[in-house]
């Protein structure tokens, strides 16, 4: 066969195209890996924030708790600063390699989102993680589903903790837990979601909920809650 | 917090729990009365704070959701008409090339300003690479199309570079062009040797065996050169699949080619004559 043989011009300019894809792709290979180590990074300093916070479920006081996790925030927030510097290589990207990091990304949401709910009962916002992490939205900005997917996790550790702490004796913390889930199950009830992995976090939320439900029924069925607290009881009656 | 201090005492007192549980209430009583006051209006502005959190959430998630249906929707329609440029290929014939060809670059050149444009159009910065998966198919079966009637037209690959060039008219000046990735458009050749293949056979089956020839060994270094990219892909298990039938696509053009050179003798006279009543003779199955 006469046509195209290796050495003919035409192969050149076909060869030198695939040539110069091979040094893209091992260029984007090798940023990956560099994405990888610090999402490893993050995966184990995740851990250790995990495992100090699950003390909580052991009775530790809270603020001792928080206190032992909040240490390890200052090294998340190195890591995703080197992350950012990593990612302005290649503006306009973020999306390309975002999937390294997601999964980290998600846990460290709903840590975060826990510690803050137990030191201040509320919910912490998009803006607030972004702030706590040190992200830069134009830079490495923290994708909304990411962080919605962190705060339905968050609410899966809820119900062990609520269980635990009426053990303790505790018997107000259902109500409260029982409030806050019902508000935050009605703020994702808000959103239009398509059918992926955040729906479906979603829908496991109210086996939460339900959970939750049952330990304040549970509670309140045999008068432990009531020690004076009428105003909050009420309030929780008509939300459940 | 109010935990630490009951807990401490449940922790000094390890006698029966209900009295634990009384010491803890009647010590603290008074205090939570007066907290869960101030607490309940915090908690209410507290939902609202987090009803007007999730309702920027919501508005992210809806105008995110819109975009990926129309950019799906382009796709679609992207796919659709390039496939009609791929058909319209296939009907070429020794006698009517230029014509069909012509027309071929025609209808291409409709997808380029009727639907390309209208996804150039939709996307924007962080969205090339965000919305991918939902206009990856249409580039994809774009690329396969252009590349093809390029090939029919000139015998040679049309580069990425040379595709993107055309890309350029379409968008507004003011914003960052929409440009095919590396990955799609070697995608795209990954399915443009399955087309070839359909067309080898269709010449090997008029008499062009030059042509064909011409075919496979295109393929040939197209399939060369992608096995040592192949690995490097972002997903490269979708490539793998395509490098298989790729294989498969050479190997059948390299078949016909064999099964006419080797008893090309006896088809001498058939091939290249006007007489088509015997086209497929000799030729291996194929589907």
């Amino acid at each position: 066969m006469a046509f195209l043989n290796p050495s003919s011009p035409t192969s050149e300019k076909l060869e030198k195209q695939f040539v110069e894809f091979r040094h893209h792709l091992e260029e984007s290979g090798n940023l990956r890996e560099r994405i990888q180590a610090v999402a490893t990074e993050i995966d184990s300093v995740t851990r250790i924030i995990y495992a100090s916070l699950l003390l909580v479920h052991q009775c530790l006081p809270v603020s001792e708790v928080i206190e032992k996790a909040k240490a390890q925030i200052g090294v998340l927030k190195e890591h995703y600063s080197r992350l950012s510097e990593i990612v302005r290589e290649c503006p306009g990207q973020y999306y390309r390699y975002h999937g390294d990091w997601k999964s980290e990304t998600q846990t460290v949401v709903s840590l975060l989102a826990f510690m803050h709910w137990l030191e201040t009962g509320t919910l912490v916002l998009h803006s607030e993680v972004e702030e706590k992490l040190g992200l830069i939205p134009t830079e490495l900005g923290l994708d909304v589903d990411d962080y919605l997917v962190g705060i339905c996790f968050m609410s899966n550790e809820l119900p062990r903790y609520v269980v635990n702490q009426v053990t303790a004796g505790d018997y107000d913390c259902p109500r409260k837990v029982l409030k806050f889930l019902t508000d935050l199950h009605a703020a994702f009830r808000m959103l239009n979601l398509r059918n992926d992995f955040l729906r479906k976090k979603f829908d496991g939320m109210k086996y939460d909920l339900r959970k939750v439900e049952e330990v304040f029924y549970d509670v309140k069925i045999r008068g432990l809650a009531a020690n004076g607290d009428s105003v909050g009881e009420k309030q929780a009656q008509g939300q459940s | 917090m109010l935990y630490a201090s009951k807990l401490s005492l449940i922790v000094m007192a390890p006698k029966p729990q209900r009295i634990r549980h009384l010491v803890g209430a009647t010590c603290e009583g008074a205090m939570r009365k007066a907290r869960t006051m101030s607490t309940e209006t915090e908690t209410e502005t507290e939902t609202s704070s987090m009803k007007d959190a999730f309702s920027k959430y919501a508005d992210y998630l809806n105008n995110i959701n819109d975009k990926r249906e129309r950019v799906v929707k382009a796709s679609r329609d992207i796919t659709m008409n390039s496939k009609k440029v791929i058909f319209q290929v296939h009907r070429m014939s020794k006698q009517n090339k230029e014509e069909v060809l012509d027309k071929a670059v025609k209808v291409l050149a409709a997808v380029n300003d009727q639907y390309l444009s209208r996804l150039v159009k939709e996307l924007q910065g962080t969205d090339f690479w965000k919305l991918r998966r939902a206009y990856s198919p249409g580039v994809q079966e774009y690329v396969e199309a252009a590349t093809l009637c390029n090939f029919c037209k000139t015998g040679l690959l049309l580069t990425l570079d040379e595709i993107n060039a055309t890309l350029l008219p379409l968008s507004d000046p003011s914003v960052e062009p929409l440009q095919i990735n590396i990955l799609d458009y070697i995608l795209g050749l990954a399915d443009l040797t399955g087309e070839l293949m359909r067309l080898a056979i269709g010449r090997i089956s008029e008499g062009e065996l030059d042509f064909a020839e011409k075919i496979c060994s295109f393929v040939r270094e197209i399939y060369r050169n992608l096995t040592l990219i192949a690995p490097e892909m972002d997903d490269s298990s979708d490539m793998k699949q395509k490098m298989e039938t790729m294989l498969q696509s050479v190997m059948k053009i390299e078949n016909a080619c064999f099964s006419v050179h080797v008893r090309g003798s006896e088809y001498i006279p058939l091939l290249g004559s006007a007489d088509t009543s015997y086209p497929l003779l000799g030729m291996p199955d194929i589907d």
